[in-house]
């Protein structure tokens, strides 16, 4: 974390000069016009999703409602939204264990920086001085796919001992357990204000009416308890987790619902770095030949490694996912985001207007 | 102004580095020169949009603070003007920058900006370079401001080539007057500006600047000079600027002076450039007839 933002820029930032252009606000993405062709009638009444209709504003898309048997992509494969569902939290499960090194063997060790990145750019706990009582201002950060904690964890650093500001607390969410789990074994590590600062909730980013706290290792995931209130929200990360999401227009609008107006989505994700086609030709070769191999050797695990690095190229590029996020409502500065490292992954962020 | 670090340093630097700068540019081929109408161009499009648009009423002497202040364009209230950046973005930079006076170019501006306009210390994250968005704010509504102020020391009067240098001193001294709100804050911009990735934003800004003076003076001349002007003019706003900042006489008139001197010195060394080109274009086609004598097809 004693990384400059200006050193990090300096060494991540590969195109300096921004489209300074308002996002427009139509759809291209080839699965947002596949999703917008999918017939409303496949959604029935009895859907285990209709809890959340109520909640949902009524001009809601038909692609953002959550839809069990409507079709996505599980890496290079067509299956229903309720079977991704299944199959990604079968990878995770399979991962957890393994996820660190996975990770360093993506992104070439680089994830750790990407991180320490998006975290210092997004300054959790500042507050301005004032000569007020307190100027500090509590903060709620919500990590969604939140997983083992990695962003969590750079987030209380940042805002309880950088900044100073004790007064930020911070939910980790996943949908899988097993991720959570290892998390909350990781944050024992951490001092007891900052464990204190810290929850684990189980949730599908889809739908976070509901929620339901941690359950022990191998028992089952209690029904649904609580939800994330509308406007609870400072601060909605997901990093590394989107991809995997059945469907992402559905997160985007309940990250809009639960964030309080002025607050930010931020989300750190492998993109695409066609700008510059000998690292991306490197990282192709790199990701579809080696990343497989290596899981079966390092994790005896290839389908599950196979399928992240499917789920990489499947994910829409840094312009489809930022026009999404301003059809989700948000506005954005810039361009909406910013290429790390070529564009290999991307920082997208944007805000929740007041309407 | 970070464009050439050494012209901040002194005067007598600046000089220096103009004179470098005359140089390249009178090595251009002859066709380069059709860049500038299109260059041109684009920058007037905005300028008359502002000499159209009815929101400059404010007298050419008023006092310093309250002429600054009472600018239309520093209300966040105000429609966001044109430039580079999202209407969420002025939003936010033009809140925030109600504080620079106080707080400086810093994140505590842009976060008491935000409160201000209802949001949270975390929405100015979504501004791409954070600070340095700031100072952008600072320089692209200080130029864009100079159409109406030169209606207003001007009007539309006839410009000859005996009145452009004297309206290219009184624009960049009025630019300069745009500082001394937030003149205890300017050497923190400087040092934000001189970071190395956000160095080529603040040249291009800088040279928007001194093509603007020189448009609104009333300069047409589309010939060799046209570089020189503009890279001169740039070096030596650059030198008052930083001069200014360490400026403690009455109404900055301190820098006014080190400014007529620069702008009288660099006028003088006019001719200098242009014995330069003279010399330069000479032993370019000498080389070139040594070239030709040995066989070369040129
Ligand atoms: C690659 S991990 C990222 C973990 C962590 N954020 C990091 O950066 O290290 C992806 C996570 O997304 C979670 N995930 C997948 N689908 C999800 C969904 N629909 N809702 C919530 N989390 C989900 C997985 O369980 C997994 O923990």
């Amino acid at each position: 974390m004693a990384v400059r933002p200006t050193q990090l820029r300096r060494a991540l930032l590969q195109s300096p000069s921004r489209l300074r252009q308002t996002a427009p606000n139509t759809i291209q993405h080839p699965e947002l016009q596949h999703l917008l062709s999918a017939a409303p009638s496949a959604f029935s009444s009895a859907c285990p999703f209709s809890s959340t209709i109520t909640t949902r504003t009524q001009n809601t898309p038909d692609y953002a409602v959550p839809n069990p048997s409507r079709p996505t992509h599980f890496g290079f494969q067509t299956v229903t939204e309720a079977e991704k569902v299944e199959r990604v939290a079968t990878v995770f499960t399979s991962v957890a264990e393994s996820y660190d090194r996975m990770n360093d063997l993506m992104s070439f060790g680089w994830h750790r920086i990407w991180k320490d990145y998006f975290v210092t750019s997004l300054n959790p706990g500042f507050s301005p001085l004032t000569s007020g009582l307190d100027p500090r201002a509590p903060q709620h950060i919500l990590d969604i796919a939140g997983g083992t904690g990695d962003i969590a964890f750079r987030m209380l650093q940042t805002a309880h001992v950088v900044n100073g500001n004790p007064d930020v607390r911070v939910t980790i969410s996943d949908i899988n357990p097993a991720m959570l789990t290892v998390g909350k074994q990781r944050s024992t590590l951490l001092p007891a204000s900052q464990q204190a600062a810290l929850s684990f909730v189980e949730a599908n980013a889809e739908d976070l009416t509901r929620t339901a706290p941690l359950s022990p290792p191998g028992t089952r995931t209690p029904a649904p308890t609580s939800t994330i209130p509308d406007a609870s929200v400072d601060l909605y990360t997901v990093a590394f987790g989107i991809r995997n999401f059945s469907n992402i227009p559905a997160a985007l609008r309940e990250a809009y619902r639960v964030l309080k107006p002025g607050g930010v989505f931020a989300c750190l994700e492998f993109s695409k770095a066609d700008a510059h086609p000998l690292l991306n030709t490197l990282y192709k070769e790199w990701s579809f030949r080696a990343i497989p191999l290596i899981g079966q050797l390092v994790a005896g695990d290839r389908d599950s490694y196979q399928y992240l690095v499917e789920s990489i190229e499947k994910f829409p590029s840094q312009a489809e996912f930022r026009d999404m996020i301003v059809d989700a409502g948000f506005v954005v500065g810039g361009q909406g985001y910013e290429d790390l490292t070529g564009g290999v992954a991307a920082i997208h962020k944007g805000m929740k207007p007041r309407v | 102004m970070p464009s050439p670090p050494a012209a901040s340093r002194s005067a007598g630097a600046a000089a220096a580095v103009a004179r470098r700068i005359l140089h390249p540019s009178s090595l251009l081929p002859p066709g380069t020169t059709s860049l500038k109408p299109c260059l041109r161009a684009a920058t007037t499009t905005t300028t008359h949009a502002h000499t159209t648009t009815p929101r400059h009423h404010l007298p050419a002497s008023l006092p310093i603070p309250t002429r600054t202040s009472s600018r239309p364009y520093h209300s966040y209230s105000h429609p966001p003007p044109p430039g580079p950046f999202t209407p969420t973005e002025s939003l936010l930079l033009a809140a925030a920058y109600r504080h620079v006076p106080t707080h400086g170019f810093s994140a505590s501006a842009l976060a008491l900006g935000a409160r201000d306009a209802g949001y949270l210390d975390i929405s100015p994250t979504i501004v791409p370079d954070g600070v340095f968005s700031l100072v952008q704010w600072h320089l692209v509504t200080q130029r864009e401001a100079l159409a109406a102020r030169s209606v207003a020391l001007f009007g539309d009067g006839q410009k000859g080539p005996n009145v452009v240098a004297s309206r290219v001193e009184a624009l960049a001294w009025e630019r300069l007057l745009g500082n001394a709100e937030v003149v205890w804050q300017w050497q923190e911009a400087l040092a934000i500006m001189a970071q190395p990735s956000y160095v080529p934003a603040s040249v291009k800004e800088l040279a928007m600047l001194a093509d603007e003076i020189w448009f609104l003076a009333g300069d047409v001349a589309v010939d060799p000079t046209w570089y020189t002007k503009r890279a001169s003019l740039s070096a030596i706003y650059a030198a008052a600027e930083l001069f200014m900042t360490n400026d403690r006489s009455l109404g900055f008139r301190d820098t006014q002076e080190f400014l007529r001197r620069r702008l009288q010195e660099a006028s003088e060394m006019g001719n200098v450039a242009r014995s330069v080109r003279e010399w330069l274009s000479f032993t370019a086609s000498a080389g070139i007839n040594v070239l030709r004598s040995k066989g070369v097809q040129i």
